[in-house]
Parts: structure tokens; sequence; C-alpha cells
């Protein structure tokens, strides 16, 4: 991508018109961005700061950092972080790996992408709230649920049916499994297209050096889908971070708060309790976290020219 | 080119649309643009009583009034088609804008409208979210503001009316209520060799141990130890929460009554009486009645629909809880109407919630399962309803969940309690005394 | 390869793809199956795949229910609308951050990125208190307008990175012969970027398409309500009838499958290259 080093001609109409410009552009998008996410954000902000009244006129005590410390010293706010990384940390992976697989094996086979691209994308556009309520049928604690008649009758690896939902461990099994359903179309489609972008040529260059299947993978391909890879990474973990409807209507942080994560609690003290200054801090040390988090990413994962 | 033009053509086109839309659409919002600041806490504006006494309209200005509400599409039909109609006639310068909220996200919606000063001018509302919106100063006074409060009053259920004050002053009148009454199997209850419900707790536990010996299924299921859960057993074994005066919570949740009731729930669970969906991730229990594998339910009036459409071929039957120490005492539920401060037509909506309470509304809406809650419709209910027999005797004793705007905390804290001593983790004394000294706090 | 071995792994790797799919698909054959199902209160244990007596009846329950054409049409007008505005303002927004220098680029780069991270859940009473001080509450322009804020993060980052990847030189031969910036983004920029464009779209669209939280929160009327609110309020408080809320997420899923095929061509291109980049 070399540019063509010439001078530009320099006379003065133009350059105000250069000035203007980019401001130009940036104009209306700016306007929505700044008036409608970036004020209400810091209002927010200014709510953590508050033991905060809902109704206008009330009077709501300054508390400062009040908020931020009581997170801190709270048991369920660790319950609810290490849920939300957690969650993070398996489903993620598991995304991205299966999806690679999909995408592969699509893009091995001769005919049919369509069709099972539309079928592996199926979940990514249906609502949350309907997949939830699907999934929480299916891993009833019964045996008489899908998921727990499967593995007692058709592939019998149980003897008695799991409490999915009832007690900790399988229910945040069972709330990955959503996520990871929900999830592998999204970067499936991804990869399908970051692979069907490398040249063949690459591909039958290295068979010729003598490469096998195994090899070729991770010398030419992975690296060539280095950016896409990095990309998919970022967005999933702030997605993962960011896990609410699936667990609000599975368990609802139950039981006894032990399958909370941090936007169910954010949620339950906002709108259940009234809490909206502390809400509001939860929210920021959720955020800061995936900033920190996203930013790390970001700097050390992708090519230095392309930041 | 074409690329920028497609997608200008589509923005312009978009934007025409839109905007003919808003225009078209009918009169939104029917509040003036002037906001009245809400008046914060709970002193009664000393607004001197400017009410209608009778039905006579005093404002000659046509108004427009919002109903908020979460009925199913088959009750909105009803006050759409039948009720709204008629109290319009009846009262030609009032038009009421109804609209349906779907249930699980009304309370945040309401909540949402406070903040920003748009609430409507009068809700269908959770009889437990009384005392919270009263707290916060939302919900407008109406033994103060309407005249002929005590006579409503007198008409109503004591239960469901209890559910509309706070700190001795009514910011809601009842709309409709339930209660959870005994639900058995007959069936199920036949092959164990019992011939009739169980009318005490001594006989329940004796029923189960037939039932569990007989067929080896639980004779009772739950969803959970929320409150409306547990507050049968609590109160029907003598127990209770708090103090009358709602102010402590020690001596009373951990008290020798309370602690009796959650004993015997874990007792019944251990020996398989009690269906394990209580610890959570079960579905709904009506399934597992239905099918023969539980044995009886608390359960509410809109079950003989359900089982109608759904599972026509299994018996209802219905009889009173069975009485522990303190009798046979059940929670009540329902929903109570408001007035919200923030309504600048507080006067008109006072009128609709007038109507709402007259026999003709109160019996159109038990045409489609909603109990009402005058005590001189009753009967005429019950023709239109039978089973709501069951229901009316068993609200003559049910009593409402703690009537305090922190009641979500301390039932959150109560449900916890509940887990912890079914799963064992805990024994109940335990249990209860910590739940106890969480919740002490929260009274002041 | 030889024929044989190949049509062995082909076989194989459908064989794979299919049990993938059909895992995929699960859920939504049991929905499928209880849409077409009378009187469904309580969903059954163990399920049954196949209806006794399949009926369309939930559909056209749901059809002809209270104004669900219009709201079906509201939500499409509030779809289409923000996916045309919030493709081109995006475009723009990323254009400037490619191509230009200007006071506070970082700044306002790094507030877009931030804010693509934020719940968006924490936002709502401030954002309500805003919309409503500003008229914008209770109508469908200002839902508008409120998802073209929502939705501009994300679309400026990801055409950001497309924009960055394209040749400087068709650009710079457009200013040497004396033409405006607007007409190399108009002429040039655009039309190459299609793929990456019609993501944006998709995206956007489902966004738009999909969205309750707010949708229910900031409007009231429900002459401007929004489908996925009015399929909500099919459930009660008490009994819902799930063959009815099935029949009707299907009818709502049908327009973003439509738009998902249509344009899905480009979409996959344009995806990676925006990847790509970064």
């Amino acid at each position: 991508m070399r540019s063509l080093s010439i001078a530009a001609p320099t006379s003065p109409p133009k350059r105000r018109h250069l000035f203007l410009t980019p401001y130009l552009f940036i104009l209306p998008a700016a306007l929505l961005f700044i008036v409608f996410m970036l004020y209400p954000l810091v209002d927010a902000f200014r709510i953590s700061l508050y033991d905060w009244k809902i109704v206008p006129g009330a009077n709501s005590p300054f508390v400062g950092l009040d908020n931020y410390t009581r997170a801190f010293q709270d048991d369920v706010f660790w319950i609810a972080l290490r849920n939300t990384v957690l969650y993070t940390v398996v489903t993620v992976p598991a995304q991205m790996i299966l999806a690679m697989l999909v995408a592969l094996a699509l893009d091995a086979v001769p005919r049919g992408r369509v069709f099972f691209r539309v079928l592996y994308y199926l979940p990514v556009i249906t609502s949350w709230v309907v997949v939830s309520l699907l999934f929480k049928y299916m891993f009833d604690s019964t045996e008489a649920g899908i998921i727990n008649y499967f593995f007692m009758r058709i592939v019998p690896v149980l003897h008695e049916p799991v409490p999915w939902l009832r007690e900790a461990g399988p229910a945040l099994i069972a709330i990955m499994a959503l996520g990871v359903w929900k999830g592998i179309g999204w970067s499936m489609v991804i990869f399908l297209a970051a692979l069907q972008g490398i040249p063949h040529e690459l591909h039958e260059a290295a068979m010729i050096d003598g490469a096998n299947g195994w090899q070729r993978f991770w010398n030419v391909t992975i690296p060539l889908m280095r950016p896409t890879i990095v990309f998919v990474l970022v967005l999933l973990i702030i997605g993962g971070f960011n896990v609410f409807i699936s667990v609000y209507l599975m368990t609802g942080g139950n039981p006894v708060h032990r399958t909370e994560t941090m936007l169910t609690y954010m949620y339950n003290e906002s709108f259940n309790f009234l809490e909206f200054g502390y809400g509001a801090a939860l929210s920021y040390i959720l955020a800061a976290i995936i900033f920190v988090i996203s930013f790390i990413q970001l700097k050390v994962l992708r090519n230095p020219v392309e930041v | 080119m074409k690329t920028i033009q497609t997608i200008a053509a589509l923005c312009a086109l978009s934007l025409v649309v839109l905007v003919a839309a808003a225009c078209a659409a009918p009169v939104t919002s029917p509040q003036p643009a002037v906001q009245t600041v809400v008046v914060q806490q709970t002193v009664p504006v000393p607004q001197t009583v400017v009410v209608s006494a009778t039905a006579a309209p005093t404002t000659a200005a046509p108004v427009t009034i919002t109903f908020w509400h979460g009925y199913n599409p088959v009750e909105t039909k009803q006050l759409e088609e039948k009720i709204i109609p008629a109290f319009e006639a009846a009262h030609p310068n009032i038009k009421v804008q109804d609209q349906a909220v779907p249930y699980d996200d009304f309370h945040k919606k309401l909540l949402t409208a406070i903040a920003g000063g748009t609430a409507p001018d009068v809700a269908r509302l959770d009889i437990i979210w009384i005392p919270e919106f009263a707290d916060l100063g939302a919900l407008a006074q109406l033994d103060t503001g309407m005249s002929d409060f005590n006579d409503l009053k007198g008409k109503v259920f004591a239960g469901p009316l209890a559910t509309a004050a706070w700190q001795n002053k009514y910011y809601a009148l009842p709309l409709d209520t339930n209660t959870r009454t005994w639900l058995w199997n007959k069936e199920v209850y036949d092959k164990a060799g019992i011939s009739a419900p169980p009318k005490t707790f001594d006989e329940l536990l004796a029923d189960c141990a037939k039932i569990k010996s007989a067929e080896n299924i639980p004779c009772f299921a739950d969803g959970g130890t929320y409150g409306w859960a547990v507050m049968p057993w609590i109160w029907s074994s003598g127990g209770d929460i708090t103090d009358p005066q709602l102010t402590k919570a020690t001596g009373y949740v951990n008290g020798p009554d309370t602690v009796a009731a959650y004993t015997m729930l874990k007792d019944m669970l251990d020996k398989g009486y009690l269906d394990k969906g209580i610890l959570g991730g079960g579905l709904d229990t009506s399934g597992g009645f239905a099918k023969n594998t539980i044995g009886s339910l608390l359960e509410g009036p809109w079950i003989p629909a359900i089982f109608a459409q759904q599972y026509p071929n299994v018996p209802v039957n219905w009889a009173p809880m069975p009485a522990g120490k303190g009798g046979s005492i059940s929670v009540v539920g329902g929903e109570d109407i408001a007035v919200f401060q923030q309504s600048p037509n507080k006067d008109a909506a006072m009128e609709f919630v007038r109507y709402m309470l007259t026999p003709e509304a109160q019996l159109a809406m038990a045409e489609v399962g909603q109990m009402p809650v005058r005590t001189d419709v009753t009967d005429q209910a019950i023709k239109s309803q039978p089973y709501f027999q069951y229901f009316f005797d068993q609200i003559k004793t049910s009593r409402a969940r703690l009537p305090h705007p922190n009641w979500p905390k301390i039932e959150s804290i109560l449900t916890d309690a509940g887990q912890v001593i079914l799963r064992g983790e805990q024994d109940p004394q335990k249990a209860l005394d910590d739940a106890a000294a969480k919740i002490d706090p929260l009274l002041k | 390869m030889p024929r044989s071995a190949r049509i062995f792994s082909n076989t194989l790797l459908y064989t794979a793809l299919a049990l993938g799919a059909l895992v995929m698909i699960i859920p939504f054959l049991y929905m499928l199956s209880t849409a077409f199902k009378g009187q469904v209160y309580v969903l059954e244990v163990p399920p049954s795949f196949l209806p006794e007596q399949p009926t369309v009846q939930n559909f056209i329950d749901a059809w002809q229910s209270n104004n669900f054409s219009r709201y079906f049409g509201n939500s499409l007008l509030v779809a289409v609308a923000t996916t045309a505005l919030s493709t081109l303002v995006s475009a723009m927004f990323a254009y400037a951050f490619a191509r230009f220098n200007f006071i506070g680029k970082n700044l306002l780069f790094y507030a877009v990125l931030l804010t693509l991270m934020l719940p968006n859940l924490m936002l709502i009473i401030p954002e309500f208190i805003l919309v409503k001080n500003l008229g914008l509450r209770n109508n469908l322009i200002g839902l508008v307008i409120v998802y073209l804020a929502f939705s501009i993060p994300l679309n400026t980052f990801l055409l950001r990175g497309f924009f960055e990847g394209l040749p400087r030189e068709l650009e710079e031969a457009v200013l040497i012969d004396g033409g405006s910036y607007w007409t190399i983004f108009s002429r040039i920029v655009l039309p190459l970027s299609t793929p990456a464009l019609a993501t944006v779209a998709i995206f956007t669209f489902l966004f738009a398409w999909d969205e309750f939280t707010w949708a229910l929160t900031a409007i009231d009327d429900p002459a401007s309500r929004t489908l996925p609110v009015a399929i909500a309020t099919f459930q009660g408080q008490h009994l819902t009838q799930w063959g009815l809320v099935f029949a009707a997420s299907l009818i709502a899923i049908a327009p973003v499958i439509l738009v998902f095929i249509t344009l899905q061509r480009y979409f996959i291109k344009g995806l990676t290259q925006g990847a790509v980049r970064g």
C-alpha cells in the first residue's frame, strides 16, 4: 500500500476547505454520539456518586466513592465477578474453536455453504428472551428434560438426571452452553469469509513444499487470519462480560446468588432494590474491567502498524 | 455514485415516512407539556378536598387519562371493549387511554417513568409495590383525595385492603384479588387410599406418607422459597416475619413458630414429600400435577382456565389450605389501582378508580377470571366462575405480604434463608437468626 | 487427492456439519412444533416434537391480534430508517477517523471504543430523562435517533478498519483533479465498500429490529409500539399461551432471515475485510 507522494497544491481556499471538511464529516455522528451516548454515560457516572433517589426533586445525598467501596466489600459482587469472568473465559474460546472448525469444514465442502450458513446463523438472530426460555426448558432438572433424556437414554452416560438449573455448577454449564450455542454462528460466518479470502496459491505453495494439512493450518491459515481472530476475540470478550438475559431468565442469579453475573446483579440492585447509585457504580466497575482488558488485547495482539 | 444515492434515497424516504407516522398517530401522551414538580415524601399535600362528591363531572373541559396495566390479551379485550366504553359513556368529558405493559417489565417501566416525570394518571399495580411507590412519594393519597373513600373502603375485603395502605394512609384501592388454595389430585389421592384432602398439618404429613409409599411421588410441590411460596406455611404455623408494627424481625422470623414451619418443610423435602423443584430448576408444577406425578399444589384462580384448555381431562379439586397451629392462612395476591402524584388529572383519574370498583366493572372483569374485591358481588361472581367460591373462602383468612417499601430486599433475604435451610446447608434456627439480623436494619 | 478419498472426506464433513446444524436448530424445531399446537400454557416434559393436531391458528391469532401488523410496520420502519441513516452517518464518521486529522480525534475515538464496551443497560434512566426533556420520547423519530446513537460505535469501529485498508491512490487522484473529499467519499470509497456497508447494515437492522428494553421504556403510546414489546405483552402474569408467543416470534424472525439471506454475500466479504484491518 505505497502511497504516491505528491505535493498537494496549497491555494488558500482549498486549505480552508480542507480544514472544515473533517468536522463536517464527523458532525452528524459525533453530535448523536456525544448527546445521546456520552452525556448519559457521564450522567450515569454522576449518579454513581450519590445515593440516588428516583423521584425528581427528591433529596439524593452525595456519597462520593462509597458505592464503589461498598461493591468491593460485598460478597455477592465478588461472586458475580467470578461468574462473569468464568463465563467469558469458557465461552469465548469455545465459540471461537467450534466456529473455526465449522468454518474450515464449510470451506472444504463443495456445495451447500449458503444452506449451512443460514442454519448456523439462526441462533444468532433469534432473541435472547426466546432462546433463554427454550434452554431453560431443555435443561429441566428431571429426566424428562431433553438434555437429561439424551444423556440418559440415547448416549447413556448418566444414571440420574442432572439438576441443571438447581445447582450453581450445572446451572453455569447450562448458561454457558446457551452462550456458546448462540454465538457460534456469528464467529463462524466471519471466519468462513476470512478463510475464503486466503489465496489458494499460498496453500498450493505450502503443499508443494511438503506441508500437510495441520502444518498448513498453523503456518498459513492462522497467521493470515490473525487480524480477524483478534477482532472477533475483542468483541466476544466484550459480549461475554455483558451476559445478562440468559442468566436472568434461566436462574435469576439463583440459587442464593451463586449464578449471579455482573449485569444481573446491577439490574437487580437498580430496578428491584432501587439502589440506582450502587447499580451505576457496579456498571462502571464492569466497564473499567472490560476497558482495561480490551485495551491490553488491542495493544498486544494487533500489529503495531494497524493500531 | 449508485451506492450513495441508494443510501441517501433510503434515508430520505425513511425520514419522510417517520415524520408522517409521527404526525398521523393519534394524540400521544395526553399530559400537557407542563410538568408539575413532584412533591417528595409522604407529607400529604394540604389540598382541601375539591372532589366531586357524586358522579357529576366537575370539569367541563375534556380530559384524557392514561391507564397502565398488565392485563393479558383476553383481559385487555374485556377492558377495552366493555369497561372503558361504559365509563366513557357515563363520563363524556373523560377519555381513557389504556396501555398494556408486559407484566415482567412493568415495575421497571414505572420506575423509569417516575424518574422522567412521565408516569401515567392511574395504573393497576401489583399489591406488593404499593408501599414502595408510596414511600417514594409517587402515589396520590386516596383517603384524603376521595370524599367517598371510607364508603368504598367498607365494601372491599380486608386482606386486599390492607395492601393499599402505608403508614396508616391509603395510597390505592384494591382492584382484583387472588390467593392460593389447596389444589389436590383426586386420582393420586384415591390411589393412596385417601378419601378427602388434609385439614391439618398432621393429616397432611400422614397423607404424604401414604402417597409416598403407594406411588413414590411427592404430595406437594412449589417453585421456590420466595414470599408467595413460604408465607402460607409460616403464617399457618403461627409464625411471621415481623411484629405487627413492622419494627423488628428478631423474635419473629426466627421465632419458634417460623422455625417450626421451615423445619417441617425441610423434613418433607428429606422424606420425599416435597418435590425437589422447590430448590429451583424445575418448570411449571402444574404440568407435573396434570400428569399425576405431584399430589397437590397451592394454586390460584387462573388454573381452571389453563386446565380447561390444555388438560381438559384432569379434574380440578380445591380445598382450604391445611391448618397448622396458626390456622389455615394463605397469602393474598392481586392488584390495586392507584393514582400517581405526577398526574395533572387526578380528579378524572379518581373517577376512573371509582368506576373500576363499581359492581358492573368488577363483575365484567370477573367474567375473564379476575376475582372481584367487593364483598357484595361475590355471589354473582361465583355464578359466573364457580371455582371462585373456594378462593373467596380462603381469602377470608388470607394475609398480605409485608407491606414495607423494603420488601424486595427483605424477601431476597428470606428466599436465600429458605434455600440454605432446605439444602441442608444451615439448620433452620441459625439461618433464620442470621436473616433476622439482616432484616432488622431494613425495617427502620 | 484421489477421488474416493475426497468423497469419503466430504461425506465425513457433511455428516459432521449436519449433526452440528441439528444441534443448532433443535430449539427451533421445538419452537416450531409448539407454534403449531393449540393451547399450550405449560411446556411439557418430555417434549413432543410432532403436534398431534397441527393447527395454524396461533399464527393467525398472532397476526390478527390487536394491531400486530401495525407494530410489525413500526418495527420495520424504525429498523430500515436506523439502518440507512446509521450506515451513512457511521461511514462518514469512520472515514474521518481513517483519513483526516482533527482536534480531539484520538480522544473521540477512544470514547467511541469505550462506549462499545459499556452495557447500555446502565444508561436507561439518564437517557430517558434526556430524551424526555428533548421531546424525543414516545415517538418513532426519537426511537430512531437513540438507536442511531447506540449503533454508531460498533459500525464506526468496523468501517474505520475497512476504510484504512483502501488504497489511497484513487482518492489522491481525485484530489489532484480538484475534486472534494465528498466526491471521493461518495463516488470512490462507498462503492468500493459495499461489503463492509452490507455488514454494518445487517448488524444494525438486527439490532433495531430486536431491541426491546429501550423501546419498552421510551414508548408509551400503543400506536408507536414496536414488535418485540408487542410480543412480550402476549406473556401474561399467570398464564402465557406459548404457542402464540412462539408463533409471533417466528413471524418476527422472518424479516431478519430475509435480510440476512439477501445481504449475506456482501456481508461475508465485508466483515472479513473490516476485521482484517481491524
